[in-house]
């Protein structure tokens, strides 16, 4: 496996389990991190990583993590500035080449990618793929950022 | 109808899988013949090593091809259960038929032979001194592998299913890295490791190079068998017994301390509750045997501390090479070995036994509930575990299913032990032999033997079976089994009356 990844999710919920599970079927390496024991039910028996109970702003877990050998960190709880921190302190106290978070707020999506931070909104997503659906896409992105 | 159609998409995943642990088995059955090179006149057996070998790996290669599906199925752990159960069954059997012909046993003892090959226990009915090189190599061969574990081998090796399930159901529950794949493959590395540093040394204190590859496979899975009558008291030499004690303790280490160990994570390894265990247990049973039972009967300088060492790390570790026989051991000698069998290896390793771990726990359970009663009713009490690097909280859940395991496991002793003394056997010798039995052990106090009971014979093997794959597999897996053919039952029988 020469792309071999070590990828971290922080937040273990619909988006973070799916996400867990495809990433072990295609072979990678990885560690789940949520904050309730419970929320790891929703790892599929295809999920052969590792899964760590606690807080994924907290240093001690993510150096439990071994965040350190991450190829990919993914910020993907339900709050959006827990994401947000996620994506900023693993990518500039640890150097993670790779770091996505979910930001659900339109207007803090745009602010996190000013930063440089690899952002997905879920609205935007969905409003583009709707756009496209109807054959009008191309249109103004980032227009209508509830401001 | 759709409940039929899911279940039988499911079994035709296991069946494939199944197939391809067939195949790797009928492999490994042709291997014993590269002895042939040295040992040429041997050739007439060969034969009985093929034919097994190549109806197995028949049968394997046409389920294979027959229910293989485009992609690789997710299975659960009792899926992967109904594989591991099937597949050893398989490969146990399998295994026995050169045996027949080959070291004049009968089918009965053959199987035994097998059985304590597969789970690396080492008990034998097989006379060493009158029987080939290839059989010899054979059942070392099969301790070897089945320390390993054939599912493990096939995920590291070949393809297999997708997820942790089948490797869990054979036992191997902590993993090293976070992706199955790779954590097999580091084990059967590490696996490898031990081999090549087993052979290696043993070769390096004198042995011969065909002993050093038998005593090695055998003490490195924990397994026992040895290529003389009187075991490794055959050299009686102390750097012999040396490097096997560090051979058999290598085995009993769970695979991931082992690999905390080999990336220099000594801290980790220091607060690992197994090997707090093994730094109190070996010690303290070594002093046992020495001044309540060796002191006494081995007068000559020094052997009676390295027979109280080297029985005591054998028993513990569920290797069972022994340096003497037991049969003037006294009672305090011989209720040690039994609790030390009891107790066994560690887990996720090749050894048996209730597993230090277990033990631990239920130690660190039995301390704290101690303590609660001096404290205040409503006090809640977090007791932190160390699994390899990650520090865990206790859960209730957890000690339920250890409690259950335990419970289960001696029941089982008590049983199979009492089988055993109705084949005539005195208690002691009974309550011995069941516990290396039970924990894939191998030590003996002469209730084994090629004239033993048929009864006795098929009770430790069964015994064997249990302590290897971890009563709760096996259960399952057979509850599983029975629901479902239950279910297809029922929906077969609605159906004929809905047609009607």
């Amino acid at each position: 496996m020469s792309n071999h990844q070590y990828v971290v999710i922080v937040g273990c919920g619909q988006t973070g389990s799916r996400l867990a599970n495809r990433l072990s079927v295609m072979g990678h390496s990885v560690v789940v991190i949520d904050q309730r024991r419970d929320a790891f039910a929703a790892l599929g028996a295809e999920f052969s990583g590792f899964c760590l109970e606690g807080d994924g702003t907290d240093k001690a877990c993510l150096d439990q993590a071994k965040i350190s050998q991450a190829d990919l960190v993914v910020a993907v709880t339900r709050e959006d500035t827990v994401n947000m921190m996620v994506a900023q302190v693993t990518r500039h106290l640890w150097h993670i080449p790779r770091v996505v978070a979910r930001v659900f707020h339109p207007a803090l999506a745009a602010f996190c990618r000013k930063l440089g931070l690899e952002t997905i909104c879920p609205a935007d997503t969905a409003a583009d793929a709707v756009l496209r659906l109807a054959g009008l896409d191309g249109g103004p992105a980032g227009v209508g950022d509830g401001r | 109808m759709n409940r039929i159609g899911y279940l039988a998409s499911r079994y035709r995943a296991i069946l494939a899988y199944t197939g391809l642990m067939f195949l790797l088995v009928g492999v490994l059955m042709a291997t014993p013949l590269l002895a042939l090179v040295a040992w040429p006149e041997e050739v007439d057996q060969a034969v009985w090593f093929l034919v097994p070998s190549l109806i197995v790996a028949g049968v394997g290669w046409i389920l294979w091809r027959a229910c293989r599906i485009p992609e690789a199925a997710t299975l659960t752990t009792a899926e992967g259960g109904v594989i591991v159960l099937l597949s050893w069954v398989g490969a146990i059997v399998a295994s026995a038929m050169p045996l027949i012909p080959t070291a004049s046993l009968n089918f009965t003892q053959a199987m035994f032979e097998a059985v304590s090959g597969w789970t690396t226990t080492g008990l034998s009915v097989v006379d060493v001194t009158r029987v080939s090189h290839l059989v010899l190599l054979w059942r070392s061969e099969m301790q070897l592998v089945g320390g390993a574990g054939l599912a493990v081998i096939m995920l590291a090796a070949l393809t297999g299913p997708v997820g942790p399930g089948i490797s869990k159901a054979e036992g191997r529950t902590d993993q090293l890295v976070p992706q199955v794949r790779q954590s097999v493959r580091l084990v059967l590395g590490l696996y490898g490791i031990y081999m090549l540093l087993g052979v290696g040394s043993l070769w390096a204190v004198g042995l011969s190079w065909f002993d050093a590859v038998n005593h090695a496979f055998a003490a490195i899975s924990t397994g026992g068998f040895s290529t003389y009558s009187d075991s490794i008291g055959h050299w009686d030499r102390p750097a012999v017994e040396g490097v096997l004690i560090g051979l058999m303790i290598l085995g009993n280490l769970n695979f991931l301390t082992a690999y905390l160990l080999l990336r220099g994570r000594l801290r980790a390894v220091s607060r690992n509750g197994e090997i707090r265990l093994l730094a109190l247990l070996i010690p303290m049973s070594v002093a046992v045997a020495y001044f309540a039972t060796c002191r006494m009967l081995y007068p000559a300088p020094g052997k009676a501390l390295r027979v109280a060492v080297f029985e005591s790390v054998s028993a513990l570790t569920t290797t069972g090479f022994q340096t003497v026989g037991y049969g003037n051991w006294n009672g305090s000698g011989v209720g040690l070995l039994v609790v030390l069998m009891l107790i066994g290896g560690g887990v996720c390793s090749t050894a048996g036994g209730l597993k230090q771990y277990r033990i631990h726990i239920l130690f660190r359970v039995t301390v704290r509930e101690l303590k609660r009663l001096l404290l205040p009713q409503s006090t809640i009490m977090a007791e932190p575990v160390w699994q390899g690097e990650h520090r865990i909280f206790l859960q209730d859940a957890h000690v339920r299913q250890i409690v259950a395991f335990v419970c289960l496991y001696l029941a089982t002793y008590a049983t199979g032990s009492l089988i055993l003394t109705m084949t005539g056997n005195s208690m002691e010798a009974a309550f011995f032999e069941f516990a290396s039995a039970i924990g894939t052990v191998g030590l003996s106090v002469g209730v084994t033997t090629p004239g033993a009971n048929p009864v006795a014979l098929w009770t430790m093997s069964a015994g064997m079976f249990l302590g290897r794959l971890e009563f709760l597999v096996i259960l399952m897996t057979v509850m599983k089994l029975g629901r479902d053919l239950k279910q297809l039952g029922h929906l077969a029988t609605e159906k004929r009356s809905s047609g009607r």
